[in-house]
């Protein structure tokens, strides 16, 4: 048992110590056109130690599982902490926390270890059908199911010793459609922290239909005009708001270095429609575990509370500087990186709006759906890519045109947000910072202005 | 056992599994990390990391497994993994053969650096130190949000059942700082410098750390502009990301033949202005994407992509290639030992114009300079949009003020037949480009 050769390692090891074991068994099947582009799977497995000597942190990884080996990266990891002490500048404490001994592992209903490949394969294979069919416009397509399987294991010198297992599954459909010289892409996801259920309750089908109406519709549509304008955010899309509007800024490392949120606990950030949860426990979420790669058990962080600015996420070294407590946000890609702060599932609570009603009030605006990708700076100015812009007149959705990036103070949009949907959804992302990883976005559709990045 | 005789091995032990060809790749890499954050050393880290991907067809069906233990046991356990997808795959009719062996050019100059290799994570934190050091000192007012710098030490071996066996060595420095500028309260948007080289001899860092220091600076106290439609000088990051992604997706040859390139039956045709020349150089000396062959064990080559304007050629893979009946043009791609093949650009270059970035400034009437683009591009349609980052607004030749909440929207297709200037300075860029500053008409730049 690799739990056992790391605790035994972990035995004689110097100053405060962690060793992380992460098996990460991926499956990936992808069809392109109606033919199989990629069929693969395999494992990557490694341990990682951290060490943290007089307040400075040292790391180091490996891919060879014995004991010399990983006792070799320990003693790496140390002198890497001794080495570079002096040229760091401020001292690290961690927040203490009790050692937890636990076991976990993501629920579900139908375990990918137990389901034939050949039965994703096919299903795949009729989902691209499905697309190519749905017009004679679309010209190409890729539809793509992934399932990961993560096997984690964290020790520390402190005496915890947890072991979880997450489970992924997600798919994606790209279609191209062409037309007189035109063309346009859609994009759609689906996906959760679950077993293979989750293609009964979203299947991955449906994802591939609204990508192919998509496209098929956008291939004859303008760019949406550019400027200020009154939309309304899809619930898909608007956990892109949440997380990068929001979301990091309020990662505790980038408010040490002075974002947006510095100086905001208790005042009020956004439109008393706005209540913002960063929740690790959510079930199904993209980014759920019961313990973070530091061994702090997670939970439901509230940042903005009807309004007003309430919390940070935060790591145990963070949790010290702030004097506070640690909120299970250290995460690690895998065993190749030590944790950082990270958000793991980040939404807008649901209100009690209609689709209909949130375009009520819209004299000339618009709808926009489907995310692309996004990005947060320090200043709290944020954007993400939308797909779709359908115009709204007098209350009204009229034509559809190509979504554009939209942009925005965070501040000015969340006290702008002046009513929220009862639609609430959750979807995949992945968060580059630094390293990637696996984060959910949530949120009901809202209402708001943004600035739309689009043509004169 | 060496890379390459574990590569060699594996493709013989699925050939013994009566696979109808078989392919390996096998990696090993060594990167020393220094990661700073919230104007710290936050950690360094050293990875060693192996692995192997095995590739067997059998019936013109595809199997594809990876391991990254390389134990005897794993490898044979990845094979016939890789054989068993294979038999719930289904059969490709455009599928015709693995590459055969041909013979590799010499490996470019300048690929592999001793003295780089030999880095410790003492002195890549040395280099770190550099940036910062330089960054802080540059000006009170500036402050290191985040930063990397990291070596990497490559070695790859092919091998597969037509005879290619293939192995390289490289080496890789690269580093990255991002800063932020504070003035009474105000904080300036996030300004990113970076270096890439293959050599710690050519890499440097105080320019990392003086370069972003500027452009923090230079973006406090920003204003807003009344919208319009003009130009823009893209610098060589923003004209990467903005101009040569589509580029890069138009010239893919299996874009080409799936329909999803704009470009697809434009081959000889005019695509954009004729200032414009690009060509796909893999053995470039000291290219950051450089080597004797690519992913498949292809060698690697020089081929023009667009010349003076006319679309000239596709970039393929030998999969692409075998379909056209064409040979590969050395352009297989994987991000790593566990992914397939993909199409990718090794050096794109493009091909210098004659004026320096303040002669280029010095002739705008009424334009932008953006430094930084934090946006969307759709690569199929070339539609970019997104937010001006590092801009400032030009008049009559000369830089005026920084821009506030400014955002730049258009069509990278109709960009590069808008191309008013390719500027002199080339740098290479993390998407594998090589690329000046370029000054393009006809940009959306929206204000509130």
């Amino acid at each position: 048992m690799i739990v056992d050769l790391l605790k035994e390692c972990l035995k004689k090891s110097r100053g405060y110590s962690e060793l992380r074991h992460h098996k990460r068994d991926t499956f990936t099947v992808s069809v392109k056109d109606g033919k199989i582009d990629v069929l693969n799977s395999g494992i990557i497995e490694g341990v990682c130690a951290r060490t943290l000597i007089d307040g400075s942190w040292g790391f180091s990884s490996t891919t060879v599982l014995e004991k010399g080996k990983i006792k070799e990266i320990l003693e790496g990891a140390a002198s890497l902490a001794e080495a570079s002490k002096s040229k760091k500048k401020r001292a690290v404490k961690l927040a203490s926390i009790k050692p937890h001994l636990d076991k976990y592992e993501t629920s579900m209903k139908i375990d990918p270890r137990k389901i034939g490949r050949e039965e994703l394969v096919s299903l795949v294979i009729d989902v691209d059908k499905d697309v190519r069919g749905f017009s004679k416009n679309i010209v190409s397509d890729t539809v793509t199911f992934n399932i990961v399987d993560d096997e984690l294991a964290f020790l520390s010198s402190e005496g915890a010793k947890i072991s979880q297992r997450l489970a992924r599954c997600f798919g994606s459909v790209m279609v191209i459609a062409r037309e007189k010289g035109n063309i346009a892409s859609a994009f759609e996801t689906i996906g959760q922290e679950s077993g293979l259920e989750v293609l009964e309750k979203t299947p991955l089908t449906d994802a591939g239909k609204t990508a192919a109406e998509r496209a098929s519709k956008l291939v004859s549509a303008k760019v949406a005009p550019g400027g200020l304008f009154h939309v309304t955010l899809e619930n898909r899309i608007v956990g892109l708001l949440a997380h990068e509007a929001v979301g990091h800024c309020s990662e505790a490392d980038l408010v040490f270095g002075g974002s947006f949120l510095a100086d905001k606990i208790g005042k009020e950030v956004a439109s008393k429609k706005v209540t913002l949860v960063d929740d690790g426990r959510f079930s199904g979420g993209f980014g759920t575990m019961k313990y973070d790669d530091e061994g702090v058990p997670t939970q439901r962080t509230v940042i903005i509370d009807k309004g007003i600015c309430r919390g940070f996420l935060h790591s145990r070294e963070t949790a010290q500087h702030f004097g506070v407590s640690p909120t299970g946000n250290a995460r690690a890609w895998n065993f190749e990186y030590d944790p950082i702060i990270r958000m793991r599932n980040t939404f807008i609570q649901a209100g009690d709006y209609s689709l209909e009603e949130l375009a009520e009030d819209i004299k000339e605006g618009f709808f926009l759906k489907g995310g692309l990708a996004g990005q947060a700076d320090f200043n709290g100015e944020f954007m993400f890519g939308t797909q779709e812009a359908i115009r709204i007149k007098n209350g009204k959705f009229t034509e559809s045109f190509r979504g554009v990036t939209i942009s925005g103070n965070a501040f000015e949009v969340l006290k702008n947000v002046d009513a929220v949907g009862k639609d609430f959804a959750m979807s995949t992302g992945m968060c580059g910072k630094e390293q990637v990883n696996y984060a959910g976005i949530g949120g009901a559709s809202l209402r708001t202005k943004v600035l739309m990045g689009g043509v004169r | 056992m060496s890379l390459a005789n574990l590569a060699g091995f594996s493709v013989k032990y699925c050939e013994k599994m009566g696979v109808d060809e078989a392919e390996a790749l096998a990696q090993s890499q060594r990167i020393v990390e220094v990661v700073l954050e919230r104007a710290e050393i936050q950690s360094e880290r050293i990875k060693n990391q192996r692995g192997i991907g095995i590739r067997l067809i059998k019936d013109k069906r595809l199997g594809f497994a990876f391991a990254s233990t390389l134990s005897k046991a794993s490898i044979e356990e990845a094979c016939r993994n890789a054989k068993s997808l294979a038999n719930v795959s289904i059969p490709n009719p455009d599928w015709v053969s693995l590459p055969t062996s041909a013979r590799l050019p010499n490996p470019p100059n300048g690929i592999y650096d001793e003295k780089t290799a030999g880095l410790s994570g003492d002195e890549v934190l040395n280099l770190a130190m550099l940036a910062y050091d330089e960054a802080k000192g540059y000006d009170k007012r500036v402050d290191i949000d985040d930063g990397k710098f990291s070596t990497i030490i490559n070695e790859v071996a092919i091998s597969n059942s037509h005879g290619i066996e293939a192995e390289e060595k490289t080496t890789l420095l690269q580093g990255y700082l991002i800063c932020v500028a504070k003035e009474y309260g105000e904080t300036s948007s996030m300004a990113f410098e970076y270096d890439v080289t293959r050599s710690v001899d050519d890499f440097s860092p105080e320019r990392i750390g003086r370069v972003s220091a500027e452009k923090a600076l230079a973006s406090l106290k920003p204003k807003a502009v009344e919208p319009f439609v003009g130009r823009v000088i893209l610098d060589s990051d923003p004209a990467a990301t903005i101009l040569m992604s589509p580029i890069i997706s138009g010239v893919n040859a299996d874009n080409a033949q799936r329909g999803r390139s704009l470009w697809a039956e434009k081959l000889g045709e005019e695509v954009a202005s004729e200032k414009l020349t690009v060509t796909d150089d893999g053995l470039l000396p000291k290219g950051i994407s450089s080597s004797s062959f690519d992913f498949e064990g292809v060698p690697r080559q020089k081929t023009p992509v667009v010349t003076r304007g006319k679309l000239e050629s596709f970039l393929h893979n030998s999969f692409t290639a075998n379909k056209e009946r064409k040979n590969s043009t050395g352009n297989a791609h994987r991000e790593g030992y566990n992914m397939l093949p993909l199409i990718a650009v090794s050096n794109l270059m493009v091909k210098a114009g004659k004026k320096k970035l303040e002669e280029m400034i010095s002739e705008v009437d009424k334009g932008i300079i953006v430094r930084r683009f934090s946006g969307n591009v759709r690569p199929e349609s070339g539609e970019f949009s997104g937010i001006a980052k590092q801009a400032s607004y030009v008049e009559k030749g000369e830089i005026k003020y920084p821009l506030k909440e400014t955002m730049i929207s258009g069509n990278a297709f109709q960009a590069i037949k808008n191309l008013i200037e390719i500027g002199s300075e080339i740098r290479p860029t993390f998407l594998r480009t090589y690329v000046p500053p370029i000054m393009v008409d006809k940009i959306n730049i929206i204000s509130k």
